[in-house]
């Protein structure tokens, strides 16, 4: 489904992935883990396509075309989700207007019609239910005055309904409490299928306790160094990222 | 009903203001005077064909007691329970010489005197479409009198191809105790030019509440001119402007604290899209003695071209110790961190484009005072923000 062949890739002046090579294929759950500044969410950003990252080398290849072609949009419409380390905060647009207007945009792109009001609004109840949020956050800006952990089921809740081929959720661990957290793997658990491939970006072991992955990847200085299985990140847990650098130079 | 003769209007002509003037650096009237001294030779010309058909759809989209002045005539005088409306034959003479030019051209006023509350929004429509050149007068006085209520919609709209200029003057009394909700719309076309000043005093413990809304027109020049001489009274103002390609819209305002306690809040926001120019320039004085002012003023915009030109200018002279007073302005850019976001989730630039500059806007229509005049200011803002959108290409950079 995804494949990234020798991926370098800088922001400014600064490269940041320097060969990055990785296949994911449907209904397979990958971790990609490392340390601070290791390009975790640099991986993530040129995925979804943020103009800020060049690419200066290698290939990205999604669904057999060049993603890298690809404008933002096109790669969402083609079933990419990025769930944000950061979600964006935009007052004055509606929750339930944005989920409406990107299922809609999805929907045209496949030539469907477009959702109407009672189904979609059905649906959001639903998915809302299994994210324990209150169908309240429909009414309210786009994470307008929402918690870290409001803010991150709510792109959980975006990616419920968008239903994508390819979920990247990049730290959607990060500033969460213990309930919030079991929230968000539950939404991302129940998304689980043969067809769809998720990776999530993490820097702890933690939420991988409640999301278990198929390969466990550590990145250092933009590059894969280990892979594995859950068992890595068990291992990265108690002996660090220093003892696969170290075994990796060695 | 020309009151002088056509050397003394070519006078007052003469003496519109021009970029010397402090008040008018930015705003070149050159066209205004021209299409003036044009019309003064030609005199009025047939009335657009399909000028009935537009003061129809908007007086039937818009939920008022309609007051229509087309062409500088008086259509119609609506009898609402509570309020007096008459003719006037005559403006006040002016001080200055656009109000000079108001006196001297024109052909009715209109005087409306509220008592009471009164529910049903008053609608006063100025419009004017004509096949030829044209000049046209608005005055309009509106009374509220002591502990009365009442809404009012300014709709100011145009239409035709020909060059138009319309010069309108309001003067808006809010009584002691009263609480006037004014909205102003201003839709005219793209081509046209027109100066407009509404001068607002506010009485003893007396509220008012304005937005105006600028989404059309070519050269727009408005003046705001509170007077505040009285404790206790309670001023908001809001605008918004959308410039695109070609548009020059410049806001004015001014608030003179002479008496206080007393709050003066306003904030205008502006989009502007392509190569186009908007001013706000936001005066306050706070005279001696006025002390327990509270006057607040911000300006924010939106600009989507780096050919687009704003000059924001708040001003306050404070002559008094005991005030609280605080003013802001910025200029940005959209946020290309939304930006992306709304991207990633399937929605193209443009959309994005639209439903971030929509949000930026919709506070000011949020707040505006009359609920009755929203679905049709937001009708007209969609409008507009689309086509500004779509047609510069230069944000797509």
């Amino acid at each position: 489904m995804l494949q990234i062949e020798n991926l370098k890739s800088r922001i400014g002046e600064t490269e940041i992935l320097r060969g990055l090579s990785l296949s994911v294929n449907p209904g397979e759950v990958h971790a990609i883990m490392g340390p601070n500044g290791s390009g975790k969410s640099t991986l993530a950003q040129v995925v979804a396509g943020h103009q800020d990252y060049e690419v200066t080398g290698g290939s990205v290849t999604y669904k057999g075309q060049d993603l890298l072609e690809l404008e933002p949009e096109e790669r969402a419409r083609e079933g990419i989700f990025l769930g944000f380390q950061y979600p964006v905060e935009i007052p004055g647009v509606n929750n339930a207007y944005l989920l409406k207007a990107a299922l809609n945009a999805k929907r045209k792109h496949a030539g469907l019609d477009e959702i109407d009001a009672f189904e979609f609004l059905k649906m959001a109840r639903e998915k809302m239910a299994t994210l324990d949020m209150d169908p309240k956050f429909l009414n309210r800006g786009v994470n307008e005055g929402f918690s870290g952990g409001e803010k991150k089921r709510n792109e959980i809740l975006q990616m419920a309904m968008l239903e994508p081929e390819l979920a990247i959720l990049d730290e959607t661990d990060s500033g969460l409490d213990i309930d919030a957290l079991k929230a968000v793997a539950n939404g991302v658990n129940s998304l689980r299928n043969p067809d769809r491939a998720i990776v999530l970006v993490t820097h702890y072991q933690r939420l991988l306790d409640y999301i278990e992955p198929d390969f466990v990847h550590v990145l250092s200085e933009g590059q894969i160094i280990k892979s594995g299985d859950k068992s890595l990140a068990l291992a990265l847990e108690e002996k660090g990222y220093d003892w696969v650098r170290e075994a990796a130079s060695a | 009903m020309k009151r002088c003769t056509a050397d003394e209007l070519q006078a007052i002509v003469g003496r519109m203001p021009t970029t010397r003037d402090e008040d008018w650096k930015y705003t070149d009237l050159t066209r205004a005077r021209d299409i003036s001294s044009r019309w003064l030779t030609m005199g009025d010309g047939t009335p657009s064909s399909l000028l009935d058909e537009e003061i129809q759809r908007i007086t039937e989209s818009v939920e008022a007691s309609w007051l229509v002045v087309a062409n500088g005539e008086i259509r119609n005088l609506a009898t609402v329970s509570g309020v007096t409306v008459d003719k006037l034959d005559e403006a006040p003479a002016g001080h200055h010489a656009l109000a000079e030019l108001n006196a001297a051209l024109l052909k009715e006023g209109l005087r409306i005197v509220v008592e009471g509350t009164i529910d049903k929004p008053i609608g006063i429509l100025v419009i004017d479409g004509t096949e030829d050149t044209s000049v046209s007068q608005a005055y309009i006085e509106v009374e509220l009198a002591n502990h009365s209520t009442a809404s009012v919609i300014e709709y100011h709209a145009s239409l035709g191809d020909a060059d138009q200029y319309a010069n309108t003057a309001v003067s808006l009394v809010v009584g002691d105790g009263a609480t006037a909700n004014h909205v102003r719309v201003q839709n005219r076309a793209r081509n046209h030019v027109q100066t407009g000043r509404t001068d607002i005093s506010v009485g003893k413990y007396a509220n008012f509440r304005s937005a105006g809304f600028d989404l059309g027109g070519g050269l727009i020049r408005n003046d705001i001119v509170i007077n505040i001489s009285n404790a206790g009274a309670d001023v908001s103002f809001d605008g918004l402007y959308l410039a695109g390609e070609g548009q020059h819209i410049d806001n004015h305002t001014r608030v003179d604290h002479r008496v206080g306690p007393a709050i003066s809040k306003q904030e205008y926001r502006g989009i502007l899209n392509g190569k186009c120019r908007c001013i706000w320039n936001g005066k306050a004085i706070v005279h001696e003695g006025a002390d327990g002012t509270d006057a607040d003023q911000a300006n924010h915009n939106l600009l989507l071209s780096d050919k687009a030109e704003i000059d924001a200018k708040p001003e306050l002279e404070i002559y008094t110790d005991d005030v609280k007073c605080s003013h802001g302005t910025t200029v940005g850019q959209l946020d290309e961190t939304s930006l992306f976001y709304l991207r990633s989730r399937g929605l193209d630039r443009e959309h994005a484009t639209q439903i971030l500059t929509h949000a930026f806007a919709a506070g000011i229509v949020a707040r505006a005072p009359v609920e009755a005049a929203k679905e049709e200011i937001t009708r007209l803002m969609e409008a507009r923000l689309a086509r500004m959108i779509q047609t510069d290409d230069d944000f797509s950079s």
